[in-house]
């Protein structure tokens, strides 16, 4: 059998680029995110936009930024706006999907990039919120990515960063958040999304290789398995010879 | 001497504080270790520029660091290396929407000073609520009213802010008030020696921040006459009456990057991050032979060049070249040249 050959990296950057529909803004967080928005645009949504928190927008996607507010992000961009700008744009209506890391995810979506323990006495302190809590706070829907594993799957988030569904259906609209809130999760196991009624995660497919039982096993909390799961479709030779040879062909995020 | 925490939401003082400031038309010129020395006091808030590693005015903070200023209380947002100058006394708390360098890591000073108690975080924000913070100040607005933060636990953990009903529409929002940080360094691609800076790139919360706050040194690329900067004036994101000094500090951003004349030193930034801070001992060794052991930001420049057997900013600069090159976007005086091209060569030469 000739199989397509890839890493966990490969599938997790396909993964994230099929979700990204053409037309779409894109507010853009660091790491495998840039990977999955600058893969999308070479692949099936040449008219997707990007936006950056430094104030870069819908620069000509040549090479991957190093970082959210390096040179390539605003590549022959045709305007460079402030901080407050893009974040009042996403508030205005103009980001349709923000994509999003940090280091837990609870049930309900909530996203923790603080701290690791108690909040007044770390085990570990961790970078803070930077734009991931306004671009949750104010975009139309948001994807995360991470690690699966059960201390970064638990059912409840150490220190809440960056709201989610918060603690359940109607949280968001009581606090007074704007954005539709988190919609995918990608991780190295599977898709998840969110469950309508009670607003907690359920799978939506498992990564080639693994069960819905695996994915379980590695999540700190009961997952909804529906009984449509399907497996995710593995990447094609056309996605993955665009991220080998166009994306990042130096290997800085997919590996 | 009052905490600085008790100046930083205090606009009447920050009023007082800037209508004393002279607007005549001055030189300011001076070397970033004056500047340094006169306008950076023991205690003051410092706000972060640029976007921490990119248009940072990195030279200056390994200034401050050579200066063993003490007991600075750091806005970050986001926040870079200048974090470790807490394990040498320079920095007692922070205010923090963001410290790390993205998927280069944390920053393991900051996570050790907060995780064993030496560094205080006075309070907690998101990139967009601690930037309206400082546009507020800008805007001459006591307070704005956001939809950023609420729900989550950072409503909890900052002091400043709080929760209230929109007057008009009856449903929450989160109210920020203005911030008067007591100094900013701002680098910049061009001044003339009045302060007006001139940048290219995204002026992230920069013309909101010279406003704010009550100090201000622009250090900059290259000094250039004052007709250059009143013919174009479309690009200037400081004007000269907020600006106490001015420095002209070629490659005053590096290790980080200035868009449109140098990229990161991604190695090096990499190697720090990493490696060399790993530890408290690691990181005294490095910052006692970079920071503390040379005398100005060029010998910096050379040592590392040195251990690096290259000629690293030739290779910055032509990566820079691949992603945004002066020359491309028609900006005439952008690119390096004019009187002060031998300023540009000479570094480079000495950084072999």
């Amino acid at each position: 059998m000739n199989e397509v050959q890839y890493t966990p990296r490969e599938l997790l950057a396909c993964v994230a680029a099929r979700l990204i529909s053409d037309g779409e803004s894109v507010f853009v967080g660091t790491g495998l995110p840039l990977v999955g928005a600058l893969l999308a645009h070479k692949l099936h949504a040449p008219n997707m936009m990007a936006i950056y928190e430094c104030g870069a927008v819908d620069p000509e996607p040549r090479v991957l930024p190093w970082s959210v507010a390096c040179s390539w992000t605003y590549h022959k961009a045709p305007t460079i706006l402030s901080m407050t700008s893009v974040f009042g744009h996403s508030r205005a209506g103009y980001a349709d999907v923000g994509f999003l890391g940090g280091a837990q995810i609870d049930m309900y979506g909530n996203i923790n990039a603080t701290c690791i323990g108690d909040y007044d006495n770390p085990k570990v302190r961790l970078t803070g919120s930077g734009g991931a809590n306004d671009i949750a706070s104010l975009c139309g829907k948001v994807i995360f990515m991470g690690l699966h594993l059960p201390e970064r799957f638990p059912e409840k988030c150490d220190y809440i960063t960056t709201p989610g569904f918060l603690d359940g259906p109607g949280a968001r609209e009581r606090a007074g958040l704007v954005g539709g809130g988190p919609w995918r999760v990608i991780s190295h196991l599977g898709v998840m999304g969110f469950d309508e009624e009670t607003c907690r995660m359920k799978l939506i497919s498992y990564h080639p290789g693994v069960t819905p039982d695996v994915v379980q096993q590695f999540t700190g909390f009961e997952l909804i398995i529906p009984d449509d799961v399907t497996e995710t479709p593995k990447p094609t030779e056309e996605e993955l010879r665009v991220l080998r040879e166009e994306v990042d062909p130096n290997q800085l995020f997919v590996f | 001497m009052s905490h600085a925490n008790e100046r930083l939401f205090d606009h009447q003082l920050a009023r007082e504080v800037k209508l004393r400031k002279s607007r005549a038309e001055r030189d300011k010129r001076m070397p970033l270790k004056d500047a340094i020395a006169e306008f950076v006091q023991d205690g003051d808030s410092i706000v972060e520029t640029g976007f921490a590693y990119v248009r940072g005015p990195m030279a200056a903070f390994w200034e401050i660091g050579r200066q063993r200023k003490k007991d600075l209380v750091g806005i970050f947002t986001p926040g870079g290396m200048n974090t470790a100058w807490h394990e040498f006394g320079g920095m007692e708390g922070c205010h923090v929407a963001y410290v790390g360098v993205e998927m280069r890591g944390l920053i393991s000073p900051f996570r050790r000073g907060v995780q064993n108690g030496t560094l205080k975080v006075y309070s907690e924000w998101s990139h967009g609520g601690l930037a309206l913070s400082l546009l507020a100040a800008e805007k001459g607005l006591n307070y704005v009213a956001c939809k950023s933060m609420l729900g989550t636990d950072i409503m909890k953990t900052n002091p400043y802010i709080r929760e209230a009903e929109d007057p008009f529409t009856g449903e929450p929002v989160c109210l920020v008030p203005a911030m008067y940080p007591d100094v900013a360094i701002i680098h910049v691609h061009h001044a003339d020696k009045f302060g007006n800076g001139r940048i290219w790139g995204p002026a992230v919360n920069d013309t909101s921040i010279c406003i704010a706050a009550h100090k201000v040194i622009v250090t900059c690329e290259r000094i250039v006459d004052t007709l250059d900067i009143r013919t174009n004036p479309y690009q200037v994101i400081v004007p000269h009456y907020c600006v106490d000094a001015v420095c002209e500090v070629p490659y005053g951003a590096y290790p980080g990057d200035m868009p449109g004349m140098y990229y990161f030193d991604r190695r090096l930034q990499e190697r720090v991050v990493r490696l060399e801070w790993k530890t408290p001992e690691s990181t005294k060794e490095w910052y006692e032979k970079y920071i503390l052991g040379t005398k100005d930001h060029f010998e910096m420049i050379q040592l590392i060049a040195e251990d690096e057997g290259m000629n690293v900013i030739d290779y910055l600069k032509k990566l820079e070249q691949l992603a945004c090159d002066a020359s491309f976007y028609g900006l005439g005086t952008w690119g390096i040249g004019g009187e002060r091209e031998w300023k540009y060569e000479e570094v480079a030469k000495r950084a072999i």
